[in-house]
């Protein structure tokens, strides 16, 4: 069944929950001034990803990667499939943990973390349980929930804007191409488009509006760094840990009965990083559960919960959370590159062998 | 069987919830005290807080002033929760009153620290009192016996405010910390003779530091060049005075050589509500703009000489002067600026009288 | 006296209603019997004779005129017994054996059609469906004469035949979820259907949910609205109202009478019931959040009368929230419970409590009234009461969420019950699909 809305949706909805909050920092102090340019790079590069990823998976119409890497042998899957678990798991912890702590931080500062964790892990595992469909269904409910309430303090984001901060426009040395910063910034593509390769053969999709999606994206993702760069200029935005959520502390609406605004862009957002954590506990206990059939679904994801969980319990404080954040560099370009790269091979091979057979 | 299980789980999870909701030491409204002023002064090294809060009584809401010294300010805080009966909850401090020594001292770690906190939102305003805060508390609270946010309405937009009053935040003053080319102005209050709180002009903050002193009708000029609406405000000349209805800025900057020059032009939408003699519609153009552009002179000369670019001048050099240079902004090219002031006047109708 | 006779009368004998009448049709001797209590049977005996007079004057042969009366049966306890339970007679044709099930005069034990009593409709068609289910498949073949509408039905249970018709337009429904549905159905046909938990056993749904799976309605135009939807109509006899499966969220908000007024006015109406149920989902819960966790977020002047608003209240937020929420459950049950003549004499002694008195017993906070009259009011703007049940549960879990994790609760709230909502099916059908007609499938 086509479901390019759903999935399209989803994917949108799971980018959009992140990029909010750690992605301006990092592209703040990648770059001292035209972060546009940084910033489009990145989408692009993410968007010829993707685009090689699906093509590659359009060469096998009916299987997910799990099946397209057995099929080459066993420890090719192996050798492909043990990272991704590794690097979802870890992505998983660091996700649900970060935003755990920038939960604690913005507005429940008496509650305690572990009960905040708990929550989080709770409802995504209950998402991801009821199956793909149902959080491809999930997420267009969160979408009309809480999209409007994001377009809306968007656009109230703006207030206080000084477009002069927007000059100059151009940074002719190309600085952030060197910088570390830069290299993380790119944990907000590396993730999200993988589950593509793992819904088919149930759902399908047009690849075309998938990468219509991503990029939609890219105005969100100029507003999540321009706005707090045009408001609060480069140097102080960069002294912040999260611009954009001190950005919208600084909305003033006299009219509105509430009075800090923040909140609801940050719970909306934190919806879709809910369903974000789902479809990655999803991801990994699909991969977990093909050596073990045996095992049940929901047994496996209680499992990968309760082993997140725990993982995030071990991690003692923001700094670990961001060294575990570089640690997980190297594994993040090779999921983002070697996945999509290796499937659009195998998708090659696969066409040559195809074509051969009939004669 | 199974059901009975089934109920019995649910009750356990029941059980299990509602104690748990009372045990992160969530506090009820009721149970809270919600200051709305926050006053600050530093002595010797010990700060000194004082917290205007509204408590509500049965059917009123009383004022209360209460306060304590400690290290820092949060010691002192802290302190001073402790003898209450109530949890103190800063998080809807709507101001932020530093004693004027304290601001000339230098306040940014201050705000540094109200920034890094989530309790005071950086929303607050941010504000100067030219008295002694005990002083200064003792007699507003006579003043505001009735209502609990009257401080606060003082700089509401859609309440209090006028356009003489400078509108300072806390996240304003903490990027005039940060960046090249912009200041901020925070306005002087004291306590009046007739009415609680008497404003009398604006500080100019360079760094967390004031440096200098504006004129309430400084400011009226200062908002006008940041575009803040000057709506409603009235200018009293020799033989007029007219109601600004509207006003409208533009600016054109450029460099020659080391030199930065600027020409603005600032448009006003006027009414006629006062005359003197027979002025005609010209005499009162030109005097305003006269009146305005020797104001605005004399402001700018006070500020260029302390170096201090409140109205985010800077800004305009953006595109011609390097990211490297302009770091220097305020040192190297600020006091060299060379602004000229246009004020052009519109008089939009003189009511229902002609003028000559 | 004769063995058949003999076991009906084992059977049903010990029944003070049941009676046992000879009579001579045609000079053949034939025993009557069946149930005083559902058969007229002084209008049963004289149609028979009637008939007899007519067949004698057509010189009409015995044989013949059995036949003119029902089939001739092979005597069998069993059916007779049911027959008789229906509402029938049994002509017993002693001399031969036989047994004829007669259609008797039936002592008027149906109401006849009426307002509706449990649905209002605004100026739309406003008869109801009653107990009686030929008229209630005979109120929907008046609303829609098309050909392609399809009726069937099944009889289940052992003890007692209960018919159960199922009703759908070929054109419109998806004919794999049909074809689902009624082999569902026939392979559980021995199952016994008293109420509508029983259908819900037969129709294999799992029993904890918190959504029906159906929608009912008393409105042959709701039910003839829905069959154009490609939804299937399911009728239990002795049961007054339609059952439309599958239920879908926007059948919360959607009502086919609002199609008779101009479309910017249905979209407002629709619009009022959706802020409905948000107000009845969000307003307790964000009582809760804002005066326990995050008070931040009032405005201070907001903040200040909320405060003083519970000045002196003993317990906190979610406490009173629950007391006052459970209350307020207990009035709208116990006006369901009493005689309409009682009602309004609740209803008075309830909004004394609620509106005046705990509040000045500073029990509980001015404010809560307020937002507990909202939540009720609001509830009641969803369509389908069966649906208004569901939300006012929900209510509870964001409260509690709520009382816990402040508004992050109340939109994680949110999120498990849109999840919830997303993995409910009904027969293939999500619950989130706006339409399930034939190649409508796919959206949702």
């Amino acid at each position: 069944m086509d479901k390019s809305l759903h999935v399209g949706l989803t994917f949108f909805l799971t980018q959009l929950g992140i990029i909010f909050f750690i992605y301006p920092e990092h592209i703040i102090a990648s770059s001292s001034e035209g972060h546009w340019l940084p910033i489009l790079a990145g989408a692009a590069a993410n968007l010829i990803v993707m685009a090689v990823y699906m093509k590659g998976l359009g060469y096998f119409s009916n299987q997910d990667i799990i099946s397209i890497y057995t099929n080459v042998g066993k420890s090719a899957a192996v050798l492909f499939l043990v990272p991704v678990i590794f690097y979802l798991y870890m992505v998983n912890v660091i996700a649900v943990r970060a935003f755990a702590e920038i939960i604690t931080i913005v507005f429940l500062s008496n509650t305690p973390i572990w009960a905040v964790t708990g929550l989080l892990l709770f409802i995504s595992t209950y998402i991801a349980a009821n199956g793909i469909a149902s959080i491809f269904r999930t997420g267009v409910l969160l979408a009309i929930l809480f999209l409007p309430s994001i377009g809306f303090i968007l656009t109230i984001s703006f207030q206080n804007v000084d477009w002069h901060y927007i000059l100059p426009l151009i940074e002719k040395r190309f600085e952030f191409l060197t910088s570390i910063s830069y290299m993380k910034s790119f944990y907000v593509f590396a993730t999200s488009f993988l589950f593509l390769g793992f819904v088919q053969p149930e759902i399908t999709y047009s690849s075309k509006k998938l990468l219509l999606a991503a990029l939609s994206l890219i105005p969100f993702l100029l507003l999540a760094v321009y706005i707090p760069v045009l408001t609060f200029g480069r140097s102080t935005a960069s002294t912040f840990k999260f611009p954009f959520v001190m950005l919208v502390g600084t909305i003033h609406v006299n009219w509105l009965m509430f009075d800090r605004v923040t909140l609801f862009l940050l719970l909306s957002l934190i919806t879709f990083t809910m369903l974000f954590i789902a479809l990655l506990i999803w991801q990994m206990s699909r991969m977990i559960s093909r050596p073990l059939p045996k095992v049940k679904p929901v047994y496996l994801l209680l499992f990968i919960s309760a082993v997140t969980y725990i993982g995030c319990i071990m991690i003692p404080n923001w700094q670990d959370v961001e060294e575990l954040f570089i640690c997980n560099m190297v594994l993040r370009i090779y999921v983002w590159l070697i996945i999509p790269f290796s499937i659009y091979f195998l998708g090659l091979r696969e066409k040559r062998k195809r074509s051969y057979e009939p004669t | 069987m199974n059901l009975r299980k089934r109920i019995i789980k649910g009750l356990i999870v029941l059980t299990l919830a509602l104690p748990l909701s009372g045990c992160w030491d969530n506090i009820d409204i009721n149970h809270r005290v919600l200051p709305v002023v926050l006053g600050i002064s530093k002595s010797e090294g010990i700060f000194h807080v004082f917290l205007q809060i509204s408590e509500p009584v049965t059917d009123r809401i009383r004022i209360k002033i209460v306060s304590g010294s400690g290290r820092t300010i949060t010691h002192a805080i802290d302190r001073l929760s402790m003898n209450m009966e109530e949890h103190v909850d800063l998080l809807h401090v709507k101001i932020v009153l530093l004693d004027k020594q304290f601001a000339m001292e230098g306040m940014s770690e201050s705000i540094v620290d109200f920034m890094r906190a989530r309790d005071i939102s950086p929303k607050a305003l941010v504000a100067i009192c030219d008295e002694d805060l005990p002083s200064f508390f003792d007699k507003v609270k006579k003043g505001l016996e009735s209502q609990g946010t009257i401080l606060f309405d003082f700089f509401e937009k859609n309440a209090g405010w006028n356009p003489q009053i400078s509108l300072t935040r806390v996240w304003q003053v903490y990027r005039s910390i940060h960046s090249f080319t912009r200041d901020v102005a925070i306005p002087i209050v004291r306590s009046g003779k007739t009415t609680a709180i008497e404003h009398i002009g604006s500080a100019v903050i360079k760094n967390g530091r004031m440096v200098a002193r504006i004129s309430p009708s400084e400011t009226l000029l200062f908002n006008a060049f940041n575009g803040e609406s000057t709506q409603g405000s009235i200018e009293v000349m020799n033989h007029a005075s007219v109601l600004i209805t509207a006003n409208t800025m533009r600016n054109t900057s450029s460099m020659i050589g080391d030199t930065p020059y600027m020409k603005s032009t600032i448009r006003l939408k006027v009414v006629l509500l006062e005359t003197r003699g027979q002025p005609t519609n010209e005499m009162i153009r030109e005097e305003l703009d006269k009146l305005l552009t020797e104001r605005f002179n004399a402001m700018f000369g006070k500020i260029q000489a302390v170096k201090a670019d409140i109205l985010g001048l800077g800004q305009f050099y953006r595109h011609i002067i390097p990211r490297e240079s302009l770091a220097d902004w305020r040192e190297e090219y600020y006091p060299r600026l060379q602004l000229e002031m246009h004020i052009e006047t519109n008089i939009q109708n003189t009511g229902f009288l002609n003028t000559p | 006296m004769n063995a058949f006779l003999q076991e009906v009368k084992d059977a049903l004998g010990r029944n003070d209603d049941f009676f046992v009448q000879r009579q001579t049709l045609l000079e053949q001797q034939v025993t009557i019997f069946g149930f005083a209590t559902l058969v007229d049977v002084t209008s049963t005996l004289s149609i028979f004779i009637e008939q007899e007079l007519s067949a004698r004057a057509s010189l009409m042969e015995a044989d013949a005129f059995w036949h003119t009366l029902g089939t001739v049966e092979e005597t069998n306890v069993r059916t007779a017994v049911s027959a008789i339970q229906q509402g029938c007679v049994i002509l017993y044709l002693v001399d031969r054996n036989r047994m004829i099930v007669v259609d008797a005069a039936q002592k008027e034990l149906t109401r006849s059609i009426d307002l509706p009593s449990n649905e209002n409709i605004l100026q739309g068609p406003s008869s109801s469906f009653i107990e009686d289910i030929d008229t209630n498949i005979g109120l929907i073949r008046k609303q829609r004469s098309a050909a392609s509408m399809r009726v069937r039905t099944f009889a289940t249970g052992r003890e007692q035949r209960k018919k159960l018709t199922l009703i759908y337009d070929e054109v419109y429904a998806e004919p794999a979820m049909i074809r689902e549905m009624i082999g569902q159905i026939e392979d559980h046909s021995d199952m016994e259907i008293n109420h509508i938990q029983h259908v819900s056993k037969l129709m294999g749904f799992p029993k904890w949910q918190a959504i029906p799976k159906w929608n009912t309605t008393e409105l042959p135009q709701e039910a003839v609205s829905a069959l154009l939807k490609g939804k299937v109509v399911l009728f239990v006899d002795r049961i007054p109202f339609a059952l439309v499966l599958p239920n879908l969220l926007w059948d919360m908000f959607a009502l086919d009478n609002d199609r008779n007024y101009s479309l910017p006015i249905m979209v407002i109406i629709r619009s009022i019931r959706l802020v409905g149920v948000l107000l009845t989902l969000l307003a307790p819960g964000f009582y809760v959040a804002l005066v326990a966790v995050n008070p931040e977020v009032l405005r201070i002047e907001m903040a200040l009368s909320v405060a003083q608003s519970r000045e002196g209240v003993p317990y906190p937020a979610i406490v009173e929230m629950l007391i006052m929420l459970v209350i307020l459950e207990l009035i709208i049950e116990a006006s369901a419970r009493l005689p309409k003549s009682i009602g309004p004499t609740l209803t008075m002694v309830g909004g004394i409590i609620i509106g005046q008195a705990v509040v000045t017993a500073r029990l509980v906070s001015n404010l809560l009234i307020i937002i507990l009259a909202a939540t009720t009011i609001a509830n009641s703007t969803v369509v389908g009461f069966q649906n208004s049940l569901s939300i006012r549960m929900f209510k509870y879990v964001i409260v509690i969420l709520a009382a816990l994790y402040g508004v992050l609760g109340i939109m994680a709230g949110m999120v498990l019950l849109s999840a919830y909502m997303a993995s409910l099916r009904t027969f293939g059908v999500p619950y989130l699909n706006l339409s399930c007609k034939k190649g409508e499938m796919k959206h949702g």
